[in-house]
């Protein structure tokens, strides 16, 4: 007979290193996504701790009275002489009301009128100017105005201010931050939704808590708007083109090595190329979401041609069999069997690379798109060669700012920004299960 | 099923196809040989030999399926009833609309059973109404005698039948063109032995109507279904006869070790 064997329950040297591997291999996977998580997790908490007070904002609520004196000197309510009183005459309106609001409570006697006036955010100032002039009759009325506080009293409330720091700030008092608690506990000051964030443009380097990203959602809109118009159906024939109709030899072989490199080439580069092309040789204006648009159509061009074709190579050869078999032309076998089938994958690979395009930075910073712009686009078509901004420019811009209130700001828009691209690759998974072979 | 009595009146069929002196090459590699084979209308010519023989190659020259292989050259003359397919003046896609073809692992669109059998008469234009189409899928769907099994699930997925069903469907899809000649390329490899049953019983049916050429790995079935054979072996057709001749008594030696199993 033969020799004994082992026991069963009995593992060998071997087989012990092999579990042994295997329980290590096992390890080290576990610890390299435990590792990603908390990278992930601590990014959050850090975007999320830094940004989310971008969207309160500290108000101040009082009546004004649009002395008719001061704001209209001719009594005829003329727009022309009006406009002749800058935003300082709307100042002075402003700290009068709230003087009077305080007075009235019987609150923050030892103030005087300029300190008083720091803690009303200049913005305001403007906001009040342009709505009397768009509505002269309500000069000599009292109106109920509310004003954004400072960035100071704003950033008191985020916990960015404290009474030490204030005693140091040239531009805020610990007096100041009383009043400011004062006049929380009396109803003048509130703290709401900032909806501004969302709507108002971009502001100077002094007025953190007026700046928003209207703007710039707009510019990054109609930028991805011309990409989705132009590289979708480029990037989509000239898959079509390469994988179903062109000849192999070598000119296709270098097309396609070429179209692999570009998808590796540095974004910045194509912001040069967009300078060069788009705005020093066609003409095309500055800071305009035009040639953003069309810079990043070319960046995203490879990166929507190279899923699409691996989409289209997915599609079985024996459908295409199929279709020729019974007679289609090779149009009607693409139009009709390939492309629907390819289409989940093709519209997944359009969508991740339109949100690559959104959060490209570099080359808008060379076309210009960094400018400080406060003016909204007007409508498409027209409204896409109007100066504009982009969220990740702003973001980046902000960033570079000295105020802190601007560093609130900024993480406040990553988290815009994450949250379209959220929106954005939903929409993809949810268009691939829609379309995902339905049977 | 098959009939040995038939072969007598063979002679009464016109020649549908008429391949001489086909070459085919793939790059450099000489695939096909000097073939020789004449397609006879109304009847089923089988093409048999081991793997690589060409045989496949060869079908596909005849409704050029070939023209899609870049590498692929095909040099002879290939002419159906006197005119030659590969004149520059043919469209390929005109000419599969004559030849219909069956290929080896079913292959339906993923769309429904009806519009599966539908497509190749919509986009010729064969018909002018739905009423005209509904009778051709249904005409056609009969005659691969797959309609009673299908007739009350025509807007189901085509993919969601069984292999032996969605076979008889892409042959109906085939017939559906009306097309005069009917390659297939080992439609029964991918099959259970009832569902070949099934599929040869058609072969069989679909004789009276066109001109049948089936590629066979099972020289049963070359022996069942077919009246005419051509045994190909490492590109060269050896032999082409009628299928009781070829197969009781082969004039060439090499036909005589493959039926009898030496070489293959």
């Amino acid at each position: 007979m033969t020799a004994p064997r082992a026991s069963l329950f009995a593992q060998d040297p071997r087989t012990k290193a092999r579990n042994a591997a295997e329980k290590r291999f096992r390890a080290y996977g576990l610890a390299a996504i435990i590792t990603a998580l908390l990278a992930l997790v601590w990014l959050l908490i850090s975007i999320f701790g830094n940004g989310l007070p971008a969207f309160k904002q500290t108000f101040l609520t009082f009546p004004v009275t649009l002395d008719a004196a001061a704001l209209d000197k001719s009594g005829t309510l003329d727009p022309a002489v009006m406009a002749k009183v800058t935003t300082i005459g709307y100042a002075k309106q402003l700290v009068n009301g709230l003087q009077t609001e305080l007075d009235a409570k019987g609150i923050g006697g030892d103030l005087n009128a300029k300190e008083l006036a720091k803690m009303i955010s200049e913005e305001s100032a403007a906001t009040l100017r342009d709505r009397v002039l768009a509505d002269p009759k309500l000069i000599g009325t009292t109106i109920e105005f509310t004003a954004l506080a400072s960035g100071r009293i704003d950033g008191y409330y985020k916990g960015r201010v404290t009474m030490a720091s204030a005693a140091l700030d040239k531009n805020t008092s610990p007096a100041q931050l009383i009043l400011a608690d004062q006049m929380k506990a009396a109803g003048i000051l509130t703290i709401g939704l900032n909806s501004g964030f969302l709507t108002m443009p971009d502001a100077s380097d002094k007025r953190p808590e007026a700046a928003g990203l209207g703007v710039a959602i707009i510019g990054s809109f109609y930028m991805m708007l011309v990409v989705l118009v132009l590289a979708l159906p480029i990037g989509v024939a000239a898959s079509i083109y390469l994988e179903e109709f062109a000849p192999t030899n070598r000119w296709t072989d270098i097309i396609e090595v070429n179209i692999a490199n570009l998808a590796a080439v540095p974004s910045i580069v194509y912001g040069i190329l967009g300078l060069a092309i788009f705005i020093n040789t066609v003409g095309l204006p500055q800071s305009a979401p035009i040639v953003g648009g069309l810079v990043l159509t070319l960046l995203s061009l490879p990166r929507i041609i190279i899923p699409t074709r691996a989409a289209l190579k997915a599609v079985p050869p024996s459908i295409r069999d199929a279709a020729l078999g019974v007679g289609a032309s090779r149009l009607q076998t693409v139009f009709h069997h390939v492309l629907p089938l390819a289409m989940p994958g093709i519209l997944t690979g359009t969508i991740i690379g339109l949100a690559q395009a959104l959060g490209e930075t570099a080359p808008l910073l060379l076309i210009g798109m960094v400018a400080f712009v406060r003016d909204f686009p007007g409508a498409p078509p027209d409204g896409l060669f109007d100066p504009a901004a982009a969220l990740p420019v702003q973001i980046y811009n902000w960033t570079t700012r000295g105020d802190p209130g601007f560093v609130e700001r900024a993480s406040g828009a990553i988290i815009v920004l994450l949250v379209f691209l959220i929106i954005m690759n939903t929409v993809a998974i949810l268009l691939r299960r829609k379309f995902e072979r339905r049977w | 099923m098959n009939d040995m009595q038939m072969e007598q009146r063979l002679d009464i069929h016109t020649t549908k196809i008429e391949a001489r002196k086909v070459q085919v090459y793939y790059g450099t590699n000489h695939a096909l040989k000097d073939v020789d084979v004449d397609v006879l209308d109304k009847t089923v010519t089988a093409f048999i030999g081991p793997s690589g023989c060409g045989k496949s190659t060869f079908l596909r020259c005849l409704n050029r399926m070939n023209d899609t292989i870049p590498s692929c050259r095909v040099d002879g003359k290939i002419t159906m009833q006197g005119e030659d397919i590969n004149d520059p003046r043919v469209d390929p896609v005109q000419l599969r609309a004559r030849i219909g073809m069956v290929f080896q692992k079913p292959n339906p669109f993923p769309k429904s059973i009806y519009d599966n059998v539908a497509y190749g008469p919509k986009i010729h234009g064969l018909t002018r109404n739905k009423a005209e189409l509904d009778e051709i899928v249904e005409k056609s769907l009969r005659k691969a005698a797959l309609w009673n099994e299908v007739k009350d699930r025509l807007a189901s997925p085509g993919t969601g039948l069984s292999g032996g069903q969605q076979q008889r469907l892409c042959i109906a899809r085939a017939i559906a063109t009306s097309p005069e000649v009917l390659l297939m390329d080992e439609p029964c490899s991918a099959l259970d032995p009832i569902a070949t049953a099934q599929v040869e019983e058609l072969i069989d049916e679909l004789r009276t109507q066109f001109s049948v050429v089936i590629v066979t790995h099972s020289m049963q079935q070359a022996a069942r279904v077919s009246q005419k054979t051509a045994f190909f072996h490492l590109g060269y057709l050896v032999e082409y006869g009628d299928t009781a001749t070829i197969f009781t008594n082969p004039r060439d030696p090499r036909t005589e070790s493959y039926i009898t199993g030496r070489i293959g």
